[in-house]
């Protein structure tokens, strides 16, 4: 698998993995607010979110409809229609696209919930890897307390009850996220993340993540705009033509 | 498991399968036709099912796009016309999968014979015609298991346009591939069609061996057909 700068693709693709409650969501924000003052054209992007299978996702999840293959391939369908209708045309026109939840997150969680590997990584081989990816990777007590503390209702496929881990929510919800970080370590090597501690403060984890999107990427280059030019130096008589000239753009 | 089952043993998944399922209990038929609009299908499936109930066989029906998870969803996608290749791909295989597991599996353990009116094989040649990949759909429909007989109503194009303009006037933006673009000419992307499903359904043929049945008899004959060699398949 190839990223998209292999691809030569004009635009990057940074994408950010983790548990719920990593703190992920939250840094790609702050990355986001950065490279929109700097100019950047950037578009944001978050896993489930296609409009178009929206409600068949959230009908399967309300009425406990969907089983690891169905959760698998409609989650499946959901990044396919994001992939094609706006990753791959904004990061033709140059965009630095920013993912939350990216293919690794159907890597952990499909096969966590049993389907084989090789099935999934294969639904999902027509997408090409991030330029960057950062694992925030979390102690599971932190992540599964800043869950915890801030939401006590979990959701039933959130929670992995469909895997009959456990009767009680919370300790199903324990045990899944545990068996899903495994997974994320286990392929930290294989696809070469940025494994960010995310025990640490949250502007800290934005200083590294800002200076290292810097690196990797040469962010002057997706900028809206180049700088403009500087006006020429103003002879008399080439003032009209000047003229003329901003004429015939605005037409 | 009884002998004559062992013996023919041949209940599997094409591929990785679906978790947790113990083949060796799906002791049911799976029936699969297939074919274009127009091909004689549902006449065919609807005359079996009445001869099989009438011999006293349990039957039931699948059919694209008819899952509970996503038909609805599916359908208003597809009238918008907004989605892309491999979405459209996906969300069938969304559809084939939740009656897989919620309808053809639970039947095939109760015993019961499974008519599907079209399996993986039409949204595979659909996709092929559209140039997807062929090994990744492989990989996708792996999750399908191995009928017990593939009947292919095979009728040449021109009476499919024939049939099909008899029947409502009209031809289907799908069924005549208008999203390839093929012709601006309804009638004409409808023959090219048509004709690219029949290529893709004979190269897919080598692979799945299904049994290829001239559609362009009459109803009668084409039924007498199918009996004999399902009679054949309920005898395993």
């Amino acid at each position: 698998m190839k990223t998209f700068a292999d691809l030569n693709f004009p635009g990057r693709l940074i994408a950010v993995e983790g548990l719920d409650g990593s703190g992920k969501s939250t840094q790609i924000y702050l990355l986001k607010r950065w490279l929109e003052a700097e100019g950047i054209k950037v578009y944001f992007s978050e896993w489930n979110s296609s409009e178009l299978v929206k409600s068949a996702t959230s009908k399967g999840k309300k009425r406990e409809l969907l089983t690891p293959t169905t959760f698998s391939l409609i989650h499946a369908t959901d990044f396919a229609d994001r992939y094609e209708r706006h990753l791959l045309p904004l990061l033709r026109a140059g965009y630095v696209v920013l993912c939350d939840r990216y293919v690794f997150t159907a890597f952990a969680r499909d096969v966590v919930r049993g389907c084989p590997p090789e099935w999934v990584r294969g639904i999902y081989n027509f997408a090409a890897l991030p330029d960057i990816t950062f694992f925030f990777k979390t102690d599971l007590e932190v992540s599964l307390n800043r869950i915890l503390e801030g939401r006590p209702k979990l959701k039933f496929f959130e929670a992995g009850m469909d895997l009959r881990l456990s009767a009680d929510p919370y300790e199903s919800f324990r045990i899944f996220q545990g068996r899903i970080l495994e997974q994320y370590v286990a392929m930290s090597d294989e696809f070469k993340f940025v494994v960010m501690d995310a025990n640490q403060n949250v502007e800290k984890q934005q200083c590294i993540v800002r200076k290292l999107v810097s690196e990797k990427i040469e962010l002057r280059k997706f900028r809206r705009r180049s700088p403009l030019p500087l006006p020429p130096a103003f002879r008399p008589g080439e003032a009209k033509a000047l003229e003329h000239e901003e004429d015939l753009a605005a037409a | 498991m009884n002998v004559q089952e062992q013996k023919n043993g041949c209940r599997c998944f094409y591929g990785h399968g679906i978790p947790r399922v113990k083949l060796e209990e799906l002791a049911g038929k799976l029936i699969v036709v297939e074919g274009a609009d127009g091909s004689g299908r549902s006449t065919q499936i609807a005359r079996l099912v009445d001869w099989l109930e009438t011999g006293g066989h349990p039957t039931v029906q699948v059919g694209l796009k008819r899952s509970t998870l996503v038909s609805k969803e599916l359908e208003l996608a597809q009238k918008g016309n907004i989605l892309s290749r491999s979405t459209l791909s996906l969300f069938y295989a969304t559809d084939f999968a939740d009656q897989l597991e919620n309808i053809i599996l639970p039947a095939l353990k109760a015993g019961f014979i499974v008519l599907a009116d079209r399996y993986i094989y039409t949204l595979m040649a659909r996709d092929v015609v559209r140039g997807m990949d062929e090994g990744w759909l492989k990989n996708l429909y792996g999750i399908a298991v191995k009928p017990d007989a593939v009947f292919y109503l095979s009728v040449q194009p021109q009476e499919l346009v024939q049939r099909n303009l008899a029947k409502n006037a009209s031809l289907d933006y799908w069924e005549s591939g208008m999203d390839l673009g093929l012709s601006r000419d309804m009638f004409d992307s409808f023959l090219k069609y048509q004709t690219a499903m029949q290529a893709a359904f004979r190269k897919l043929q080598k692979t799945y061996g299904f049994t290829i049945i001239d559609g362009n008899r009459p109803v009668g004959s084409i039924t007498k057909d199918l009996r004999k060699k399902i009679r054949m398949v309920l005898a395993e």
